[in-house]
């Protein structure tokens, strides 16, 4: 009996703890998406450079070719010097190598972030791109007036059926962090046009951990918000939580190869937390 | 004795997963509320939104007004639609932009673009959306803990290294659209119009929230 309980809790143990995960791979092929995520990163503090570090490390066995910023990029204020310390700095090996990165921004940005060239953001807060066959939509949650919702619809609409559809801002729709939680008046506005027209997947940051949420109305949704910051233990696994981590910073990698979208979560420290691959539906 | 353990172990199994799916179905992330029908609109309902859509209307001039006075003044500066902006230009930008607005209304107070009219206008419809002080606070408390550290005048700078970015957006969806080189912030109780190219404080209502 007590073997039992022992074999029972082993195999629960591994699942929980993700270590089946280190064995992932990513396919790699030739035409797929590949990119990283990273939330909350913007502190200048020896954590934040230590995930761009891992990230950089991943890159020779995963040569993803840009990043998605989900908010807070520059905490603190938007001096010259904030940007050398808590961006250009930290991530000068990628950007030399040539990776892009595509920012949105959190409610501690300055909106004249926009402006910042390697943001690529082309002056707007909320801008849209393609890479492949997945279309990306920046939203800034910081601000969802009419006019913002309109273009989101619009675009959404005009992007049809044929690829991906990612969005990423700031805030979450869930979110098990007991510090922030979901924004209810945010997903009250934006599910029901995600719902519409197919959304397959959503990246967010704000509460900082790392939590990979059930699928809600056939929409993945990933809250990456402990790239730099992180509240330690403050994840609380309810029932809408597929995978949490909240023990340490950690970044997501991802690869969409046709209706494939592989990910694999690593850690400051380079421990796989999560993985797994999302088949896309078309809806 | 094979057979005796099994079936504790399958029983243990059972009703762990009993258990799990239980937790799963009980431990439910906050549901979207289901807002309640609206009842049918009263005279004096009515009247306040005629009287609210007429303050609207003032305020929509007196920011196109502003409009027009940023536009011209940016037009003396170097373009920011980037393309490859360094941070000591934005910096630049935003500072120059600033003194200028600041320079070619030196009078400015609070009132100016947030009218008499418009004040209670705001006021009314923030009222409907948070209709009491823990509505209101729950929806902005961040905004509320970071107005003891915030001391906001108009002409002056919106500090963004302490004050939040975040509007509420359900509140958003019933104020005027502003145009992008404006926006909406709260800070405590206040309401705050800032021009975000400048960082500036353009105008503010006192305790517009309950």
């Amino acid at each position: 009996m007590r073997r039992c309980i022992f074999l029972f809790l082993g195999i629960l143990t591994l699942l929980t703890v993700g270590l089946v995960a280190d064995e992932f791979k990513f396919p790699i092929k030739a035409d797929s998406v590949r990119f990283a995520a990273i939330g909350d990163m913007g502190t200048g503090e020896p954590p934040q450079y230590e995930v761009a570090q891992q990230m950089l490390k991943a890159r020779q066995t995963f040569p993803f070719d840009f990043v998605i910023m989900l908010g807070d990029n520059i905490y603190g204020g938007s001096n010259p010097a904030d940007f050398e310390q808590k961006f250009a700095v930290p991530y000068k090996p990628l950007l030399d190598a040539g990776v892009k990165f595509y920012a949105s921004l959190g409610n501690h940005d300055n909106t004249n972030e926009r402006f910042y060239h390697p943001f690529n953001m082309n002056g707007d807060s909320y801008y849209t791109y393609k890479k492949g066959n997945v279309r990306f939509f920046v939203l800034n949650s910081n601000y969802m007036d009419p006019k913002q919702l309109a273009w989101l619809e619009t675009q959404l609409r005009d992007a049809g059926n044929g690829g991906w559809k990612i969005c990423y801002f700031h805030h979450p729709l869930y979110s098990s962090g007991q510090f922030h939680g979901p924004s209810l008046d945010l997903r009250k506005l934006l599910e029901p046009l995600f719902i519409k027209y197919g959304v397959d997947v959503v990246f967010s940051g704000h509460d900082h951990v790392y939590e990979r949420i059930r699928p809600q109305q056939g929409i993945y949704y990933f809250m990456e918000g402990a790239s730099g910051e992180l509240r330690p233990g403050n994840l609380a696994h309810t029932a809408i939580t597929e995978k949490g981590f909240d023990s340490d910073r950690s970044f997501v990698l991802s690869e969409i190869a046709g209706d494939e979208m592989y990910f694999q979560t690593i850690s400051r420290t380079g421990e796989t937390v999560d993985s797994g691959v999302i088949h896309r539906t078309i809806r | 004795m094979r057979a005796e353990r099994r079936v504790p172990c399958r029983g243990l199994a059972l009703l762990v997963a009993l258990a799990l799916a239980a937790a799963y179905q009980l431990a439910g992330q906050d549901a979207v509320p289901t807002p309640a029908p609206a009842p049918a609109p009263t005279a004096a309902a009515t009247t306040a939104q005629s009287d609210n859509a007429a303050a609207f209307k003032e305020f929509t001039v007196r920011v196109e007004d502003y409009l027009t006075l940023h536009k011209a003044i940016e037009k003396k500066l170097p373009a920011m639609k980037n393309k490859e902006e360094l941070p000591e230009m934005i910096a630049a930008h935003q500072q120059a932009l600033a003194r200028m607005i600041r320079e070619a209304r030196p009078h400015a107070r609070s009132g100016d673009i947030f009218t008499p009219a418009a004040r209670g206008a705001f006021r009314h419809v923030i009222r409907g959306v948070f209709p009491d002080p823990q509505a209101a606070a729950h929806a902005t408390s961040r905004q509320r803990d970071r107005a003891k550290e915030v001391r906001l005048r108009v002409n002056g700078i919106y500090p963004d290294a302490v004050a939040e970015t975040t509007f509420p957006p359900t509140l958003l969806q019933k104020l005027p659209t502003l145009p992008d080189e404006l926006a909406y912030r709260i800070v405590g109780r206040d309401l705050i119009l800032v021009d975000t190219k400048a960082n500036l404080v353009v105008d503010l209502v006192h305790e517009a929230l309950p």
